[in-house]
């Protein structure tokens, strides 16, 4: 018999419909799981598989859709029974094949939900071992409602079987999965994995899958299956039926094909009367498998952005190279400000955001997991995974939630044998540095040839050329005065080769005064000479301006909507801020009121000409006091009380940046974290920056911290010193827990407490070493701590 | 394949006013305070939530004292029994707001407390209001005992699992179940409603 693969190619093929109906008719009962007939009446199953294959339909599904080893002990028995029905009854028959039948685990991975990605790999990967020994013909994993979850089963087949993969999901009346992926973003990423066909099932009726069937086909280069349901369920004289007969359902089924549907068949509510009508009707229909289209794409869980004309912006600021803050964030693993950057670059109207933790002396595998999880639960945007490193490229590729794009493999034999290999495998865009053996070539011809050699090897693992966006790389025009010129040559020959280009706009000023009038300008040409791709800071206004400019200009921009709305909040922004800082407010009142921006505005005002801790001792501390009491008084209400917070931070923020940061001195070093269930974290913040200015180590392990990776923390870096903040009444057990872990650890680890609902009997209490009442004693008992110990 | 009997209800953030009581009292304010804050929190939590119910339609039986017999489960809890007091049907439903406010709240939690608190207050409440909206369309007029939710009291939450597999939760409104028997999307709802004849 021809592979499934093969069949396809050839003829339209048929799936078989809904098994439900049948069984519960045949005496199954509401509520009992379907899968474990496969043992106790075998030949009922096989006979539903014997009156699909006599409709016409060339695929079954066994019926194992339920079954893994978390729901059942005996979940290999009941696979290797299910398969086993279904190969009786395709014996002896042309042109019939079973579907090893995989859904969903019924569980959310993370970070939203609990199961672990390689949890669900694994999970999925027994099922498809069992799968693949018994025989089935081909693997379906079918009304999976989550991108990662459909990614997990994917790996797990390709990486324990060799069998054609087919996948299909469930999107809703919105035209998305459950969890927010659109048909675009499914493709990317499953065309990227190399499935075999893609499409949809269950859901709802027939009529909503043809609403989405134009986007399979304008994106899917693979076979497309559609597989309704009957529609929706009804309640009719106390039997629940679905609305859509045989006769309706197969009128839409036609539609389908003639819509882009290739493989036909149902899901719930459907019997062989559906199949025999389907087939019936759809057999002489013309029949031709999607073309292979020509998009470069990458995608997130919910949606993928495409490289083309239109200009895309990758989001900088996720790199530590010059940046001493995010480095301090990385080393002391604070991922709250690397999540707050992804925030910011995302609201500023990036398309990608780029994601490099790069620094020697930490981890950087376990850093850039820990980073793309988090991002990825705060930003929509496909991600750009940016290292050095084979195997941090390969971790983070791997349990990326969507097609990522991969920064970067070059021309070197080192780099394409290990990076290549993983975009064969994982899928994705991959930007290509125009670098091979002897360094960057010094012409334009000599860039565009790396580039034509990265093209062809790409091409030996199967990368089809639009995966791959050149960057030819921008080097300063300080040290190198032909560079810009030679850059922009070599974007122009690079897109004659058909392949995308990408640059790191940034480095073209460095060493320059005023580098952004450089850089935006740069910019400009680079985007007419037909650069898709900037890696950029969006917080730049020059930038932005050449963005929506250059947009609105080469008709990008329909009735230049985008650029006036860019404008006009621009021209809101700059009035606003002089503004701010005018009114009549003081910063006392800002903060009391919760006024973020006016408080922020009105600090820049007076920090001029009063000294930082000045400004948190005589405005800041005094205005969250007033607003604690008329809580405590309840005079105040909760929201009023966090939107003071709020508006405190932001000043305190600005107040920050005016404190001069003492020489870091690794020998006096200080953990510091809000506990965990806390999220206020103003107090813990203040110490932190005043810590720093007295010359300390600050390991800023923010908000929200469990006690194993405070002392975790703490060991690591051999740290004897911790200091915790809370805020809630509720919170204070979990720095009694905190202590308590740090003391069994080790008793000579000491630990500062503080924060608003303290003081020195309740400190005493929960087993603090001490009690800072300020941020200033805080530093004080540090200090003493540490003149001890010399 | 999922059972063949379950309704659906759907609804959009704005098809579903929130309550005030239920707000005032998560915020902790005087009912019907608001600020510009709040507001716009409310815009934009009611742009991305998205109501989903399934529910069934079931004879209850009393096979034993305190004991509540739905078919597919039994409950043992008093006050569940009390509840369910002059009722042969009950409905039992699982509602959610969806995960897109999960992501939202992920979001805000990074960004700021005060949001994060509203928002978090709100969602809240929200889809306890959907919850309402979906039970007066259920009862169509009947008269039913208040909702119960397992949890509350002696009705034992892990009892949350079959009650979600018979509801098909996980394939109809995308809630799961982690090992503690709390359920994601954050803000979902399961319960039983007694139908009095």
């Amino acid at each position: 018999m021809k592979k499934i693969t093969e069949l396809i190619k050839e003829k339209r093929v048929y799936f078989d419909g809904g098994t439900g109906t049948l069984l519960q008719e045949m005496g199954l009962p509401a509520g009992q799981s379907p899968e474990l007939w496969n043992l106790t009446q075998p030949d009922k199953i096989i006979s539903l598989h014997n009156m699909y294959f006599d409709a016409g339909a060339n695929i079954v599904k066994t019926n194992t859709f339920g079954v893994n080893r978390v729901k059942f002990d005996n979940y290999k028995e009941l696979i290797t029974a299910g398969i086993e029905c279904a190969k009786t009854a395709a014996g002896g028959r042309e042109n019939a094949y079973v579907a090893y039948d995989l859904g969903p685990t019924g569980q959310l991975l993370k970070p939203l939900g609990q199961l672990d990605f390689e949890d669900a790999v694994s999970i999925f990967a027994d099922n498809i071992r069992v799968a693949a020994e018994c025989g089935a013909d081909l693997i379906l994993i079918e009304t999976m409602n989550d991108s990662y979850e459909t990614k997990a089963a994917v790996l797990a087949a390709k990486e324990n079987c060799d069998l054609p993969v087919f996948v299909t999901n469930v999107y809703d009346a919105t035209g998305k999965l459950m969890t927010g992926a659109d048909p675009a973003a499914m493709i990317a990423m499953l065309e990227g994995l190399r499935v075999d066909a893609v499409g949809m099932n269950c859901s709802l009726g027939p009529d909503a899958m043809l609403g989405i069937i134009d986007q399979f086909r304008k994106y899917s280069s693979l076979p497309v299956i559609v597989n309704p349901n009957a529609g929706l369920p009804e309640m009719r004289d106390g039997k629940t039926v679905y609305n859509v007969g045989a006769e309706e359902f197969s009128d839409y089924m036609v539609k389908l094909a003639q819509g882009g549907a290739d493989i036909l068949g149902g899901c719930c509510g459907t019997t062989p009367e559906f199949i025999r009508q389907i087939v019936e009707k759809t057999a002489d229909l013309p029949y031709k498998l999607p073309e292979k289209k020509d998009y470069t794409c990458v995608s997130s869980y919910t949606h993928a952005v495409f490289v083309g004309d239109d200009p895309i912006l990758i989001g900088e600021r996720i790199n530590p190279t010059g940046k001493p803050k995010l480095k301090e964030a990385l080393r002391s693993g604070d991922l709250n400000y690397i999540l707050s950057e992804a925030i910011r670059q995302t609201d500023a109207g990036c398309h990608i955001l780029d994601v490099n933790v790069g620094l020697p002396e930490i981890n950087e595998t376990e850093m850039m997991k820990d980073c793309i999880a988090g991002i990825q639960s705060v930003s929509d945007l496909p991600l750009q995974i940016d290292s050095t490193k084979p195997e941090t490229l390969e971790a983070a590729m791997r349990m990326y939630n969507g097609k990522p794009l991969v920064n970067s493999v070059n021309g070197t034999e080192e780099s394409m044998n290990s990076v290549l290999p993983l975009a064969a495998k994982y899928g994705g865009g991959i930007i290509a540095l125009t670098i091979n053996e002897k360094g960057i070539p010094d012409t334009a011809k000599g860039r565009a040839e790396v580039a034509k050699l990265i093209i062809d090897r790409a091409a030996q693992y199967g990368i089809d050329k639009k995966e791959i966006i050149v960057d030819p790389l921008a080097l300063t025009i300080s040290s190198n005065p032909e560079s810009a010129r030679v850059t922009l040559e070599a974007v122009r020959l690079i897109r004659a080769l058909g392949v995308k280009t990408s640059l790191g706009i940034s480095n073209i000023s460095f060493g320059l005064p005023k580098r952004e009038l450089i850089t935006s300008t740069f910019y400009a040409n680079a985007l007419q000479s037909g650069l898709n791709c900037a890696i950029m800071n969006p917080f730049s206004e020059a930038m932005m301006n050449v963005y929506y400019a250059y947009r609105a200009l080469n008709m990008l921009d329909s009735g230049c909507t985008d650029y006036i709305g860019y404008a006009s909040a621009a021209a809101g922004e700059t009035a606003a801020k002089p503004a701010a800082a005018r009114t009549e407010e003081t910063l006392h009142a800002a903060i009391v009121k919760g006024l973020k921006d006016i408080a922020a505005a009105k600090t820049e005002d007076i920090i001029k000409d009063s000294a930082p801790l000045e400004i948190i001792n005589e405005h800041i501390i005094p205005a969250l006091n007033e607003i604690g009491t008329a809580f405590e008084q309840k005079k105040a209400y909760l929201p009023q009380l966090l939107m003071s917070a709020d508006a405190a931070s932001a000043a305190f923020e600005v107040v920050k940046k005016n404190i001069p940061a003492g020489e870091n001195d690794k020998s006096k070093a200080i953990v510091l974290a809000t506990v965990k269930g806390d999220i206020h974290d103003i107090g813990k913040n203040i110490v932190k920056v005043l810590m720093e200015s007295y010359g300390f180590t600050v390991y800023d392990l923010g908000r929200d911290v469990s006690p194993e990776r405070i002392r975790d923390c703490a060991l690591e870096h051999g740290c004897r010193l911790v200091g915790l903040s809370a805020l809630m009444t509720t919170t204070v057990p979990a720095m009694e827990e905190t202590i308590k872990l740090l003391n069994e650890t080790d008793r000579s680890i000491k630990v500062i407490v503080g924060g608003a609902v303290l003081n020195q009997e309740y400190a005493d209490m929960i087993g603090a070493d001490h009690y800072g009442p300020d941020a200033m004693d805080s530093v004080r008992y540090a200090e003493a701590f540490y003149s001890k110990e010399k | 394949m999922r059972n063949q009997d379950i309704m659906l209800i759907t609804a959009d953030g704005k098809d579903v006013e929130i309550n005030r009581n239920e707000l005032a009292q998560r915020l902790g304010t005087a009912r019907g305070y608001s600020n510009e804050l709040i507001e716009s929190c409310r815009e934009r939590l009611e742009k991305i939530i998205t109501y989903k119910c399934a529910y069934i339609r079931i004879p209850i039986n009393r096979p034993g004292e305190n004991i509540i017999d739905l078919g597919y489960m039994q409950v043992e809890s008093r006050q569940l029994y009390n509840n369910m007091n002059g009722c042969q049907e009950a409905f039992a439903m699982a509602l959610t707001s969806g995960i897109a406010v999960d992501r939202e709240l992920a979001r805000l939690r990074v960004l700021s407390r005060a949001e994060y608190f509203i928002t978090d207050a709100l969602a809240s409440a929200a889809i306890d209001s959907f919850a309402d909206y979906a039970c007066e369309i259920m009862q169509n007029g009947a008269s039913c005992a208040p909702r119960f939710s397992p949890g509350y009291g002696d009705f034992s939450l892990s009892l949350q699992k079959p009650f979600l597999e018979r509801l098909d939760a996980s394939g109809l409104l995308g809630i799961t179940l982690d090992s503690g028997f709390l359920m994601t999307p954050m803000k979902s709802i399961t319960a039983l409603m007694g139908i009095r004849k």
